[in-house]
C-alpha cells in the first residue's frame, strides 16, 4: 500500500512562501484561494537573544478526516493513498467540510461555487514528481513521500524523535509532520 | 483538479530556459505550445536552484502576459509626465531617436548624452559598445551600489577578487551583511546543507535576519560600523598569533608595515564604534582565523556604507589574504577571465572610445578606482597577467549621481539627453528627490522598461523590452569569471518587444555606425560567437541553441594556487596588504579607519536630532529592489512598507505595531507602518526599500507613490558622503528620527545640492563639493638611479634631459628622443651614428668614440660632415 504524508522541516524553512505564490500560480488558483500558508511567529524574545519560528500550512491529508464524512454530496473524498480531494463536478459549495476542518484548509471561491482544497498535487505525483509546493522549495524544507515505504525520508524523518503534528487531540489523525527549530543562535 | 493546460501533450515542447528577476538565474523548463508558454517550472537538472524557485521565479508567466506591460514603442504626445502617449512603429521610434542623439552629438558633443542602467538586466556589453563607437563614456549603473566597487578593490590588493566561494572544503564563511535567506535562496540552501556537514557560519548583521537565525555566531553590529569590525579582526589575527606567517612572508607585501598600521584597531578602539562586546569580536577572529580554509562571502552591505565603503572592502581583502584564505581548496578563488569563451570586454570596443573622451568622464576625477583612472591601471596589470582584462561596463564607469546633478546644473557639463534602460532611477539611486527632478528636467528622455515606471513617465520614448522568457542568457558574473551559464529563449518576443541588444544595433545602425560593427543580427548570433571557442575543448554544438540544449554549462578544469606560476595579478606579482594602485590613485595604501556618513562621534550635533541609525537596502522577499510591486500574485504578500523598531525605542516614542511613521534624515523624509519586533538593536531602525505604488497613478507631486515610502528620499548622494575611492553612497548607517504621521502632513519633493531639507536648491555647486578626505598627493619613486643632470618625472615615471626634450631609458642606460628615436650619450648628449658605430656631436659635426668619448682622428674627420 502507499499513503503519502508529508514532513515540514521547520529548521530549514525561511518563511520566504514561495511555496505559498508556487502553488497559487501552478494550480491556477483565484486570488482569494491559498493552499499554503507560511505562518510566521516572531520575532520573539529580547534582543539579542531572539528567535522566530516559520509554520508552513497545508492540508493535512488526515486519516481520520472530518471534511469526507460530513460532505452531503460524496464529493469530498479520500483515495487509498491517503489523499483527501474534492470533485469538483458534484461539489454544490455547501461549505459544511470548510466549517468542519479545523486546519482551514479549504475554502470557496465565490466565483466558481465550489470548494477547493490541496490535493498534494496528486496529477503530479501519480506522474511520480513532487508535489509542486516540494519541487519550488529552495530550502529544500519539505519531504513528501510514501509512509509505508520504511526507507522512504518522510518514513525516516516521521519516526524520528523530533516530529510533530497539530491538533491531534482531535482524533483527526493528521499526516503533515513538523520537524521544530529550537529558535535562536545555534 | 482540471488542468487548463496540458504539459504532456505531444505538440508541447520544453525549452531550457531561465528565471530573470535576480541574479541567481535559476533554471526554468518552458513547456512551449503553438509559439506561447502555458507552463513553466524549475528545472531540476539545474546546478543553481535544483528545481527550486522563489515568489519572484513562480509568476514568470504573469509578468509575461501581465495587461500593464508596454508591448509597443510609446512616443510623448502631452508635456512631460502627462502620461499621453501614441504607439509609432520600433524602427521609425529608433530612427527619431537617432536623429536626435546625433544632433545633440553635433552640437554638444557626444559626452552630452548618457545612459543609464540598474541591476543585471540586460546585456549591456553592447549598450558599451553602443556608447564607445558613439564617442561617449558616460553610461553608469548601480553597480556602485553592488559589488563593482569591491571588486575593483580586491583586484588591486590580490590581482582578481577572490569572489568564488569553494564551499564544499571550507570550515567556516562569514556571511558579511549578506542575507541569502531572502535574497539568494539557492545560496542559502548549499549554507544548510554544509553547516550539517560541519561548517561555521558567521554572521554580521545588525537584524536577525533569516539568515542570522541560522548562524553559528551573529554579530549585531552598528549599521554602518563593518569597517571598524573588520581592521578590529585583522589586529586581533595578527596580534594574538593567528596569521598564516608562511603566506604572509612569501605571498604578501606590507605586512609589517601594517601590523604597525593596525595595532591602534584593538576590539576595545572597534566596540565603541560596533557596539559588539570586544570578546565577540575576538571570537569571530579566531573562529575565521582557525577554521581554515575558510571564506568572507561578499554582501552588498559591502558598497552601501558610504565614504567608510571602501577602507572595508580593503580590510576584508586583508583578512583574507593573511589568513592564507587565497584560491586554495575550500578558500576564496580568483577565477580570472576565461581563456574558454569571448568575455564581455571583448565585446565591448573599448578601444574606439578615443582617449580625450575618457577623460570627459563625469566622476572620474574624484572616484578613481571605478572609472577610467583606476580601470585602466587595473586592466593594464590584468592584460599582462591574463591576456584579458575585467569588463569595462559596470566596472568602469561615470558617477551615476553626478551625471544627475550634471543635468540639473550643467556642473561640469550639461547632460542633455539619456538613455535610461532597465532601471526606475527614482527608487534604485540615492535621494530620489534630485533624481526624479533631473529626469524631469533632462532635455530628452528614453527609457527602455517592461511598464510603466516614475522614470518612464517623463520619458520622450518608451521602448518596450523582452523578459524572461523572450530572450537568451549567459550567465557569467558580469564577465569576470571562467565559467558560463547559458539559457535559451522559450518564445520569441510577444507584440513589439525586443531584446535591450536589438535596441542598441538598430540605433547603432541608425546613428550610422557600421554594419561590420555589429556583425551579429541577433542575440543568439552573438552569443554563438560568445561561445563558440569552447568547442575547442571537444565540445560538439552547431548553435547556440544546441549548446544550451547539449551542455547549457561551460565549467572549465578547475586550478588552485594559479599565483604560484606567474604570482598575483598586481604591479609586485604579490598580494599588495599595502596597495600600491590605491597609493597612486591617492588613497591610503592600507586600510584605514574612517566613519560612515552620519555617526555619533564624527556628528553629535547632528546625532542629537536625529538620534536613530538607519539601515535599509536589504533585501526582503518578496520584492527583488522596485521590482514585482505591480503583480497582484506577489505583492499580496506584502502589500504595504513596513520599518522594523525595537518594542522599547517604540513603546518610548508611542508608536505601536503597524502605526504609519515618519522615517526622517536630514535629507527629507518618508512613512512607512511599523514592525515593532525585537529583532534590531533599540538604537536601530530597518527600512524596506524599493517601495513604489504603481496602483495610485502618475499624479504629480509624486507620481506612483515614487517618493512617499521611497527609502532613497533619506539617503545622501553628496561627495563629501561618498566614498573617495569607488564612489559608493550609504544606504546604511545613516542618522534618522521616527515619529507618528500625522493627518494633514504631504510629500515633499523639494530637492537640493548638496542633500538638505532645510535649504532646497542649489547651494554648492558639484565641483566645488570636497570628497571625504583629500587625495593623498603621490610621487612614484623612480625604480633605477635618475643620472646627473636629468630631472624624474612623477606623472610620465620618465627621467627627461628636460632642456633638449630627451627621454632616459634605464634599460640601456642612453638617452632618447621620443619623436626621431634617435639615441644620445647619457654624459656628453652627443648622437649615436649607427652606421659608423660612433658618437657625433650634432651641433659641430665631430664624432667621437662610442668608448672613450675621445674625438677621432683625420681619417673620420675628413669625410662628410653631417
Amino acid at each position: 500500500m502507499t499513503r503519502y504524508a508529508m514532513v515540514m522541516d521547520q529548521r530549514r524553512c525561511i518563511g520566504c512562501q514561495s511555496c505559498t505564490v508556487a502553488c497559487r500560480t501552478w494550480n491556477e488558483l483565484p486570488m482569494d484561494i491559498i493552499y499554503n500558508p507560511v505562518v510566521t511567529e516572531g520575532v520573539l524574545g529580547v534582543f539579542p537573544h531572539v528567535h522566530q519560528t516559520f509554520t508552513p500550512l497545508i492540508c493535512m491529508h488526515c486519516d481520520n478526516p472530518p471534511c469526507t464524512i460530513c460532505c452531503p454530496c460524496k464529493a469530498s473524498q479520500q483515495d487509498p493513498d491517503g489523499i483527501v480531494w474534492v470533485d469538483e463536478t458534484k461539489c454544490m459549495g455547501c461549505k459544511v467540510c470548510v466549517n468542519s476542518c479545523p486546519y482551514g484548509a479549504r475554502d470557496v471561491n465565490a466565483a466558481e461555487g465550489f470548494v477547493r482544497k490541496c490535493t498534494f498535487c496528486k496529477d503530479r505525483v501519480r506522474d511520480g514528481e513532487q508535489p509542486y509546493c516540494v519541487a519550488t522549495c529552495h530550502q529544500k524544507a519539505r519531504v513528501f513521500g510514501d509512509l509505508d515505504d520504511p526507507q522512504s525520508d518522510v518514513s525516516k524523518l516521521v519516526n524520528s524523535l523530533q516530529a510533530n503534528r497539530i491538533f491531534t487531540e482531535l482524533g483527526t489523525d493528521p499526516q503533515v509532520y513538523y520537524l521544530p527549530d529550537l529558535g535562536g543562535v545555534k | 483538479m482540471a488542468k487548463t493546460v496540458d504539459i504532456h501533450a505531444p505538440d508541447v515542447e520544453v525549452k531550457k530556459s531561465c528565471c530573470y528577476f535576480c541574479h541567481q538565474n535559476c533554471g526554468v523548463l518552458a513547456y512551449v505550445k503553438d509559439g506561447d508558454v502555458i507552463k513553466i517550472e524549475g528545472d531540476p537538472s539545474h546546478l543553481t536552484n535544483q528545481g527550486g524557485l522563489c515568489c519572484r521565479g513562480n509568476i514568470a508567466l504573469l509578468h509575461l502576459n501581465h495587461p500593464a506591460r508596454i508591448n509597443h514603442p510609446l512616443r510623448r504626445v502631452g508635456a512631460k509626465g502627462e502620461n499621453k502617449w501614441e504607439k509609432v512603429p520600433w524602427d521609425q521610434a529608433v530612427a527619431e531617436i537617432a536623429e536626435r542623439l546625433c544632433a545633440i552629438k553635433a552640437e554638444s558633443g557626444a559626452e552630452a548624452v548618457a545612459t543609464a542602467g540598474g541591476t543585471l538586466r540586460t546585456d549591456d556589453w553592447a549598450r558599451r559598445r553602443f556608447m564607445n563607437l558613439f564617442g561617449s563614456p558616460n553610461s553608469f549603473h548601480n553597480a556602485l551600489l553592488c559589488w563593482i566597487p569591491t571588486f575593483m578593490v580586491e583586484t588591486a590588493v590580490s590581482g582578481w577578487s577572490p569572489f568564488e566561494t569553494d564551499l564544499g572544503e571550507s570550515r567556516c564563511v562569514i556571511l558579511w551583511g549578506f542575507n541569502p535567506g531572502a535574497s539568494t535562496m539557492p545560496g542559502m540552501r548549499g549554507y544548510s546543507d554544509l553547516q550539517k556537514a560541519g561548517l561555521k557560519l558567521i554572521v554580521v548583521d545588525p537584524r536577525f535576519s533569516e539568515t542570522a537565525a541560522h548562524a553559528d555566531l551573529w554579530l549585531p553590529l552598528r549599521p554602518g560600523s563593518d569597517t571598524a569590525l573588520a581592521l578590529a579582526m585583522i589586529h586581533v589575527i595578527i596580534y594574538e598569533g593567528l596569521a598564516n606567517q608562511e603566506f604572509c612572508r612569501d605571498w604578501c607585501i606590507g605586512f609589517d608595515e601594517l601590523t604597525e598600521h593596525v595595532a591602534q584597531y584593538s576590539p576595545e578602539w572597534a566596540s565603541e564604534l560596533t557596539w559588539l562586546d570586544p570578546d565577540l569580536i575576538r571570537q569571530a577572529a579566531h573562529m575565521y582565523a582557525k577554521n581554515t580554509p575558510g571564506n568572507i562571502q561578499w554582501g552588498c552591505t559591502a558598497d552601501q556604507l558610504g565614504k567608510t565603503s571602501g577602507a572595508g572592502m580593503h580590510a576584508r581583502a586583508v583578512l583574507r589574504a593573511i589568513t592564507g584564505n587565497l584560491d586554495c581548496p575550500g578558500g576564496d578563488l580568483m577565477p580570472g577571465p576565461s581563456h574558454y569563451y569571448i568575455t564581455d570586454e571583448e565585446l565591448e570596443a573599448n578601444e574606439w572610445l578615443p582617449e580625450e573622451q575618457k577623460a570627459k568622464q563625469i566622476g572620474a576625477d574624484k572616484f578613481k578606482l571605478t572609472s577610467w583612472p583606476g580601470y585602466q591601471r587595473i586592466a593594464d596589470v590584468a592584460r599582462e597577467t591574463w591576456g584579458k582584462a575585467p569588463t569595462a561596463e559596470w566596472f568602469c564607469e561615470a558617477h551615476g549621481p553626478s551625471v544627475f546633478k550634471a543635468i540639473l546644473t550643467g556642473d561640469p557639463y550639461q547632460v542633455r539627453a539619456m538613455i535610461v534602460s532597465a532601471t526606475n532611477p527614482v527608487n534604485s539611486y540615492g535621494d530620489a528627490k534630485m533624481t526624479l527632478e533631473a529626469l524631469k528636467q533632462c532635455e530628452f528622455l528614453v527609457v527602455c522598461e517592461y511598464w510603466m515606471t516614475p522614470a518612464a513617465l517623463y520619458a520622450d520614448y518608451v521602448m518596450p523590452i523582452a523578459g524572461a522568457l523572450e530572450r537568451p542568457v549567459i550567465h557569467n558574473n558580469y564577465g569576470v569569471t571562467d565559467h558560463l551559464i547559458a539559457s535559451q529563449r522559450a518564445i520569441q518576443p510577444k507584440f513589439e518587444r525586443r531584446c535591450d541588444y536589438d535596441f542598441w544595433r538598430d540605433l547603432a545602425l541608425a546613428c550610422g555606425q557600421d554594419a561590420e560593427q555589429w556583425p551579429w543580427e541577433t542575440l543568439e548570433e552573438a552569443f554563438w560567437y560568445v561561445v563558440y571557442p569552447i568547442a575547442s575543448m571537444g565540445y560538439q554544438f552547431e548553435s547556440y541553441d544546441d549548446f544550451v540544449e547539449k551542455y547549457r554549462f561551460f565549467y572549465p578544469p578547475m586550478h588552485y594556487y594559479k599565483y604560484g606560476a606567474n604570482g598575483f595579478s598586481t604591479p609586485s606579482r604579490r598580494v599588495e596588504l599595502k596597495s600600491s594602485i590605491l597609493e597612486e590613485l591617492g588613497y591610503p595604501a592600507l586600510p584605514t579607519w574612517i566613519g560612515p556618513p552620519e555617526n555619533e562621534t564624527d556628528d553629535p550635533e547632528v546625532a542629537q536630532e536625529y538620534p536613530l541609525v538607519l539601515t535599509t537596502g536589504g533585501g526582503f522577499m518578496p520584492y527583488h529592489h522596485s521590482e514585482q510591486f505591480n503583480i497582484t500574485s506577489v505583492r499580496f504578500l506584502r502589500h504595504e512598507p513596513y520599518f522594523t523598531i525595537n518594542p522599547l525605542k517604540a513603546a518610548e516614542l508611542g508608536i505601536s505595531d503597524g502605526d504609519w511613521c515618519w522615517i526622517e534624515t536630514r535629507r527629507g523624509r518618508i512613512r512607512q507602518r511599523a514592525n515593532v519586533e525585537p529583532s534590531v538593536d533599540p538604537r536601530v531602525v530597518f527600512a524596506q526599500r524599493g517601495w513604489w505604488y504603481p496602483e495610485l497613478g502618475p499624479k504629480a507631486p509624486d507620481p506612483y507613490g515614487c517618493l512617499r515610502s521611497n527609502v532613497n528620499v533619506l539617503s545622501s548622494v553628496d561627495d563629501e558622503h561618498c566614498d573617495p575611492i569607488g564612489g559608493s553612497w550609504a544606504n546604511r548607517g545613516l542618522l534618522c528620527k521616527v515619529y507618528k504621521v500625522g493627518h494633514r502632513d504631504q510629500v515633499d519633493t523639494q530637492f537640493s545640492i548638496p542633500g538638505s531639507s532645510a535649504q532646497p536648491g542649489v547651494t554648492v555647486p558639484p565641483s566645488e563639493q570636497r570628497l571625504a578626505y583629500e587625495p593623498i598627493p603621490f610621487e612614484p619613486a623612480p625604480g633605477f638611479e635618475v643620472p646627473e643632470g636629468l630631472a624624474w618625472d612623477a606623472s610620465t615615471r620618465m627621467a627627461w634631459d628636460v632642456e633638449r626634450g630627451l627621454a632616459y631609458d634605464p634599460g640601456s642606460g642612453w638617452l632618447y628622443h621620443p619623436e626621431t628615436l634617435v639615441y644620445y650619450d647619457v654624459v656628453t648628449r652627443y648622437a649615436y651614428d649607427p652606421d659608423r658605430e660612433c658618437l657625433v656631436d650634432e651641433e659641430t659635426g665631430v664624432r667621437y668614440h662610442l668608448e672613450t668619448r675621445e674625438p677621432l682622428g683625420d681619417d673620420a674627420e675628413g669625410g662628410e660632415r653631417l
